[in-house]
């Protein structure tokens, strides 16, 4: 089958210069359509899109759930009259929808995107009831025969033909059997877009075709280093772009957007990607043989089959590969805004492979000052509840912090600087922030700080219990308030005083009433600012109320 | 050279079969929004007189049979069968069961044929064969065999076949038309919106989208596409307003009542397209229906926040576009249902995507919101402040919703608070606000550029 793929493709790329000379001949007979290629792309324009479901992390190559906008400059010859414009080697992801031509004369009729792709399976589809040509080879002689025929069906994935001696089916006897086919049937290796336009006079354009096609995507990969005396850390940034499709884009001006941006879970267009001929025959069970079941191979979609390959590359590699490129130096993007997204812009043009990942400088910052700062979160009524303390990086996003640009949503690895190198502490996601946002790296559990809840006392004020009559004289149920004193402990068992938030999750309508330390509220809710000195704890005691205005 | 050869040996070919083609069969389809069209595919037939059985192999796949049929001068139509029994190798075995078929052994070693008659006894998980007097299975032993059938049944058929039987009047040629409703072909538009933000207009382009895989190729088709869905009200779209859910956000702002020069039947709007067209299978087809420049639309952003809806970190207010479908300072056209893109250009110029928004059946002179994505730069933090009980069923919440701005230019955000349920009364806010339903309260707040704005909102609830 390999041979008559390869052929149909040899031929189709001689095509086009005899149609344009066949065009003149069907200029007079309106009803048929000359057949026009489309040259190759002449420039390249890709904006990368992110996942619109993605707040935060980094891409996963083996699913890529962002897209991209890819705009193509072609040149195009028009003769007069109806032609059928193709464009070829569009990527494999497109989605025929969204495509636009802009830059023809007047008189495009309809765009067309067909569905259905050379394959074994179509070309037997294509054939049936046509003139095929079987080939059935001796295996000890090497000999083979060559038989005209015709194919009869193809229903149910078998093959039916006859010849002149009578109907037999394709590989069910045991012998080498071929078909071999007349043409191509005007079938396309890949999806292939075209556009029927109707043109006064010969004419030469300059199109640009656009379209959103999957299988792409980008993230944001920041690293942020903590300086020595933890005071400060700089912070670095790639972008990581992929692109999932089998084609490539070279010589690309490139973008990417950062920003979530609607997408309607859009139907996708029907294609058929064809499949093996698997010439399923009659039963063919034999006398040693124990049931048996028919197993039906079946073609993979485009894409599970492309995540498959894509899959392949080992993410940990590319992600090993990109920490070590930190040091180097490089063009960085530049950002512009594009209505309420923010566009970045590769300085230079770039060729996006396929199946390829792509990094790109985002920004260096350094000397970003920075606060520790411990905390946890207690329900209001936790008891015996004992937890390390979680660990957030605070800074804010503005110029005095040496920040001040809007952050793309990725991922942060923190590296901590020993003795003039530095070590891994940890990796956490980031959601975008706009400038003068408050920047929360989440650096995990830290086993020094423990917090340790319990209930000191508990009480009941007689006064404030109520009777509800159940069943009238006979049973009662009684409404209390049982009234605890909580008691928390923190401990500290790090060499340096921290700051400490213990954020209380009370019930509705509940009320811290006494306390111990100075309570303050964040997002609504009671918080403790404690400083707890190195290597002591420090005890808050609290009491909360369901309350009544 | 030689393929150049052949391909003017194509087109000639295909020259001199089109007038044939075009002449005994004229093919029109009606599409429905929903996945369903009507198909009348209009051909001479000859007619013998007598009693007969016409064949109708390139229909669609998927034909719905039961909706069939054929309408000539001068025949009476005696029964219709839908024939879906395949041809296959298992089913021509199948069939030659108590027939008698060719088997030819080859010798492996050398090649030679062996020619043998073979009745078929079972085709049951094996092939059971009588060869003389012997009974062999076929293939048992592996070797290659072989088996040649006289002729193939006479209704098995590589595709699902509907056939009529008639009985005609006088012989000759006649028209006849063959109609029938098949799923398999739908439709729906797609639009391109490019946003120029300068002046705050849109130049939108229509294109209608129909994609076919119904198995069959029409060819030169007549096609009309119905607007609107004749079976079913709104594909599913729409979710049920679960208790204090979150509604989809409504995209039709105000209903037109303008009417617009559009053909239509009944209630649906009726798109011809303008020239015949062959809509291959598993084909996507886009033909234009709109093109309009120079409509002034409005940018604003929106929040919508959910009863006692709480953040611990600022959420991205929506960025919403909106703009008419009036024949005034509008689309002047009454839109069919589905995807909306915008389109904005760079700084260099270059269109690039910025969102897009699913719109329904919208007749002309209506307002149309839609929802582009989230805004980078303007973000809302709502926050419950505080929940006091009043009494067993009366609650009172104090919500504060802090607004930020990191745009050069000052925003103004309508800002939604919706799920008031019940008897729910705002007995204090810093802002005055609007009621848009008894379920929601709104305010449009304006934050200035690059700067912060709070607003705060006292609830009395009671129920």
């Amino acid at each position: 089958m390999r041979g008559a793929t390869n052929r149909g493709r040899h031929s189709m790329r001689l095509l086009p210069a005899s149609r344009f000379a066949l065009a003149w001949i069907l200029a007079a007979t309106p009803a048929m359509a000359a057949d026009t290629l489309a040259s190759m792309p002449s420039d390249l324009s890709v904006t990368v899109y992110r996942a619109p479901t993605r707040r935060s992390g980094s891409i996963t190559l083996s699913a890529l759930g962002g897209f991209a906008l890819i705009s193509e400059t072609r040149i195009v010859r028009l003769p007069a009259g109806l032609s059928r414009l193709r464009f070829e080697g569009v990527a494999d992801g497109i989605e025929p929808s969204t495509a636009i031509v802009t830059g023809l004369p007047a008189g495009v009729i309809e765009k067309n995107r067909e569905g259905k792709l050379l394959s074994p399976t179509a070309l037997v589809a294509a054939a049936v009831g046509k003139p095929v040509t079987l080939l059935r080879t001796d295996k000890k002689t090497g000999k083979s025969a060559r038989l005209a025929g015709t194919i009869r069906s193809d229903a149910g994935g078998g093959v039916v033909f006859e010849t002149s001696e009578g109907a037999e089916a394709l590989r069910c006897s045991g012998l080498p059997e071929s078909l071999s086919f007349m043409g191509v049937a005007d079938l396309a290796a890949t999806p292939t877009l075209s556009v029927q336009v109707r043109s006064a006079e010969p004419v030469t354009r300059t199109v640009t075709l656009s379209y959103l096609a999957r299988d792409f995507d980008w993230g944001a990969d920041y690293v942020a280093t903590v300086a020595a005396d933890g005071k400060t850390m700089d912070l670095g940034a790639w972008v990581t772009l992929a692109n999932g499709n089998g084609g490539g884009l070279p010589s690309a001006q490139l973008q990417v957007v950062a920003g979530r941006v609607n997408r309607e879970s859009g139907e996708v267009e029907p294609l058929d990607v064809g499949g093996p001929i698997l010439a399923q025959c009659w039963p063919r069970g034999s006398t040693s043989d124990l049931p048996q079941y028919l197993q039906i191979d079946r073609a993979w979609p485009l894409g599970a089959a492309r995540n498959r390959a894509a899959g392949a590359i080992n993410p940990m590699a590319m992600a090993a590969a990109g920490l070590a490129e930190v040091t180097a130096t490089a063009k960085k993007v530049e950002q512009e805004q594009l209505g309420d997204l923010k566009l970045y812009r590769v300085p230079e043009r770039t060729t996006v492979a396929s199946r390829q990942s792509k990094q790109v400088r985002l920004l260096d910052r350094s000397s970003i000052p920075i606060t520790h700062v411990y905390g946890a979160d207690l329900a209001g009524d936790d008891d015996a509840m004992s937890a390390a303390a979680h660990l957030l990086l605070r800074t804010i996003n503005d110029a005095a912090h040496h920040l001040g640009l809007p952050l793309p949503s990725g991922r942060v690895a923190v590296f901590a600087a020993r003795d003039g190198a530095t070590l891994l502490d940890h990796e956490s996601n980031l959601r975008d922030l706009a400038v003068d946002e408050e920047v929360e790296v989440d650096m995990g559990d830290s086993p020094d700080v423990q917090v340790r809840a319990a209930k000191e006392t508990t009480t009941i004020d007689p006064a404030r219990t109520h009777e509800l009559p159940l069943v009238p004289g006979v049973l009662h149920l009684r409404s209390a308030q049982v009234e605890a004193v909580n008691h928390v402990d923190i401990s500290n068992a790090l060499g340096v005083e921290i700051q400490f938030e213990l954020r209380l999750r009370l019930p509705e309508g509940g009320r811290v009433v006494r306390a111990d330390h100075p309570l303050g509220s964040k997002n609504g809710r009671p918080i403790f600012r404690l400083t707890i000195p190195a290597n002591e704890t420090v005890t808050v005691r609290y009491q909360w109320q369901h309350t009544t205005g | 050279m030689r393929e150049h050869l052949l391909s003017i040996g194509w087109v000639l070919c295909l020259l001199a079969g089109a007038p044939a083609m075009a002449a005994d069969r004229t093919l029109s389809v009606t599409i429905y929004a929903d996945d369903l069209a009507l198909v009348q595919d209009r051909r001479d037939i000859e007619v013998k007189g007598g009693r007969q059985r016409i064949e109708f192999q390139d229909v669609s796949a998927q034909i719905r049979p039961e909706t069939a049929s054929l309408t000539a001068g001068d025949i009476s139509i005696v029964e219709q069968n839908f024939d879906f029994d395949l041809l296959t190798p298992a089913k021509l075995m199948e069939k030659a069961v108590g027939r008698e078929v060719t088997i030819v052994r080859v010798n492996p070693a050398t090649g030679a044929e062996t020619r043998e008659e073979a009745l078929v006894l079972a085709t049951n998980g094996g092939v059971v064969l009588k060869i003389g007097q012997r009974i062999e299975v076929l293939r048992d032993d592996g070797l290659p065999v072989r088996v040649i059938f006289d002729k193939v049944p006479e209704n098995l058929r590589a595709r699902p076949t509907l056939s009529v039987t008639v009985i005609g009047g006088r012989a000759g040629t006649r028209p006849a038309t063959l109609s029938y409703l098949t799923p398999g072909l739908g439709w729906r538009a797609d639009y391109v919106a490019l946003y120029n933000e300068a002046d705050s207009k849109i130049d939108v382009q229509g294109w209608v989208t129909l994609t076919n895989s119904s198995g069959v190729t029409y060819d030169n088709a007549q096609t009309l596409l119905v607007a609107g869905s004749p079976t079913q009200v709104d594909g599913g779209g729409r979710q049920p307003n679960y208790y204090r859910g979150q509604q989809p956000r409504p995209t039709l702002q105000q209903a037109g009542t303008e009417s617009g020069s559009r053909e239509r039947l009944g209630d649906y709007y009726l798109y011809p397209l303008a020239e015949r067209t062959t809509i291959a299978n598993l084909q996507t087809k886009q033909v234009s229906f709109l093109d309009v420049h120079g409509v002034p639309a409005e940018h604003g952003y929106e929040f919508r926040n959910r009863w006692l809806g709480t953040a611990e970190t600022p959420q991205s207010a929506k960025s919403v576009y909106s703009f008419s479908t009036s024949a005034h300072a509008g689309l002047g056209d009454q839109l069919p249902a589905g995807v909306l893109r915008f389109y904005m250009r760079d700084k260099r110029g270059d269109p690039q995507f910025i969102g897009e928004s699913r719109i329904d059946h919208t007749p002309m002179g209506s307002t149309l919101s839609l929802a582009t994505g989230d805004a980078f730069d303007v973000k809302v933090r709502a926050v419950v402040d505080k929940r006091t009980r009043l009494s067993t069923f009366n609650w009172q919440s104090d919500m504060r919703y802090e607004l930020s701005n990191a745009l050069p230019r000052p925003v103004t955000v309508k800002l939604l608070q919706e799920g008031l349920w019940g008897d729910s009364r705002i007995t204090a806010e810093s802002q005055k606000s609007t009621r848009r339903s008894a379920e929601t309260a709104e305010w449009a707040v304006t934050v200035p550029a690059n700067a912060k704005a709070s607003l705060t909102a006292t609830f009395d609830t009671r129920y």
